[in-house]
């Protein structure tokens, strides 16, 4: 199991099209995702539950990845919030 | 190329527009090309550079007055002028009369004329009516049309996959079949599609293990429809693990039948997935959208307002329910 914590950089948050471009990350690789932000903690591949989280810009969230990929898995999800979703 | 022949459009308007067969079947085979109509008072008077003679000709009354005007002799070299031309059919409106001299023409250059009751607006809409009709163009799709909820559903995908069974479910579940198997599509008026069954087939549907089965026999009329406009695509697909499903609904996917842009919607199905109830959905989805409400939009707009405003506390409601110990 390896954790990182993680900024959200883009200026909306994590809303709808983020989310997805997560959970469709999280949903390549084989590994559990799960995204925690204070005492909540979510299946990053449940878009609805990533959703819940309404991580706006500059919350943090701590990101855990459990499985045989979890190195890669971690490292495309990461890649994808330090991109901002390729947003602004 | 669409043949429609005088004949054809005769006996599919004769009740309706009153048409009175005024010489003989001269030109009931003679295809017409285009669903245009033409009023030949140009080519009367002698202009005849770019007559469109190919048309269904239309003589009203303003036609038939200047015809009584004439003098005998350019009424002659008139009407021998316009006979010249190799006409599908004239139809002379609101019951006009017709001269000797005119009917021998026609009838020497074998031309058909009809007489009709009706005034040249009324006949001219109504016979363009049944023109575009006859013109629009058409195309068969491999799928299932299904009425649910008022919505026209296509189901498209491979043979076997289920197409059949899910129309069967949905018409058990009270929604109205138009056609199982083929959908014949053609586009009417501006960007509407219409999808219909074959002659043939209406409302019979096979079941793979059953064979034949006669929906309107089983289900009763009002399981059946004879039409129905075309309004969503939903693609059944076998379950692919490496698709990109759609997760949101934030964007539409589009596709295109006959240049008309209607939603699909990609389906994958899987065993214990209730793809009936996900049509029913997909449909009354449809129907918001039309009447304004997009969930997804509005479910966003909801999240990106509560990040932004900082405010993710409880309150109201969910501070209620709170207190539901039980």
């Amino acid at each position: 199991m390896i954790q990182e914590k993680v900024t959200i950089k883009n200026k909306l948050g994590m809303h709808a099209r983020p989310a997805a471009m997560f959970v469709k990350t999280a949903a390549k690789f084989k590994s559990d995702v799960f995204l925690g932000r204070d005492e909540q903690e979510v299946n990053g591949k449940s878009i609805m539950g990533v959703m819940m989280l309404a991580a706006e810009m500059g919350s943090a969230l701590t990101l855990t990845v459990k499985g045989d990929d979890e190195k890669e898995t971690l490292a495309a999800l990461i890649a994808l919030i330090n991109n901002k979703f390729d947003e602004e | 190329m669409k043949s429609l022949t005088v004949g054809k459009i005769y006996e599919d308007n004769q009740e309706q527009l009153q048409l009175e067969l005024l010489n003989g079947q001269l030109s009931f085979e003679r295809i017409i090309e285009e669903p245009d109509l033409h009023r030949p008072g140009l080519a009367l008077s002698g202009f005849v550079e770019v007559f469109t003679f190919g048309r269904v000709q239309i003589l009203g009354n303003t036609e038939s007055g200047y015809l009584q005007t004439m003098s005998a002799a350019k009424r002659k070299k008139a009407l021998a002028s316009l006979m010249s031309f190799e006409m599908p059919c004239i139809i002379i409106t609101e019951h006009n009369s017709v001269s000797q001299e005119f009917l021998a023409l026609a009838t020497k250059s074998k031309i058909s004329i009809f007489r009709t009751p009706f005034k040249t607006t009324r006949l001219m809409h109504l016979l363009s009516d049944y023109m575009d009709d006859e013109f629009a163009p058409t195309i068969t799709v491999h799928g299932s049309l299904v009425d649910v909820y008022g919505v026209g559903v296509m189901f498209t995908g491979r043979s076997g996959i289920g197409k059949s069974e899910i129309a069967l479910d949905l018409v058990e579940r009270g929604h109205r079949l138009v056609t199982d198997d083929i959908v014949k599509i053609s586009r009417k008026a501006e960007g509407i599609l219409i999808g219909s069954a074959s002659e043939m087939l209406r409302h019979h549907m096979e079941i793979r293990g059953i064979g034949i089965v006669d929906v309107r026999s089983i289900f009763g009329i009002r399981s059946i429809r004879l039409q129905k406009r075309v309004e969503v695509e939903v693609h059944l697909e076998e379950w692919d693990e490496a698709e990109n499903y759609e997760r949101i609904g934030l964007e539409e996917t589009i596709t295109e039948i006959l240049g008309v842009e209607i939603p699909v919607v990609r389906l994958p199905i899987f065993p214990g997935k209730n793809i009936t109830v996900i049509a029913e959905v997909v449909a009354l989805q449809h129907l918001l959208k039309i009447n304004g409400v997009n969930s997804a939009k509005l479910f966003n707009e909801r999240l990106i307002e509560s990040m932004q405003s900082g405010n993710r506390k409880k309150g109201g409601l969910t501070e209620y329910l709170d207190k539901d110990f039980e």
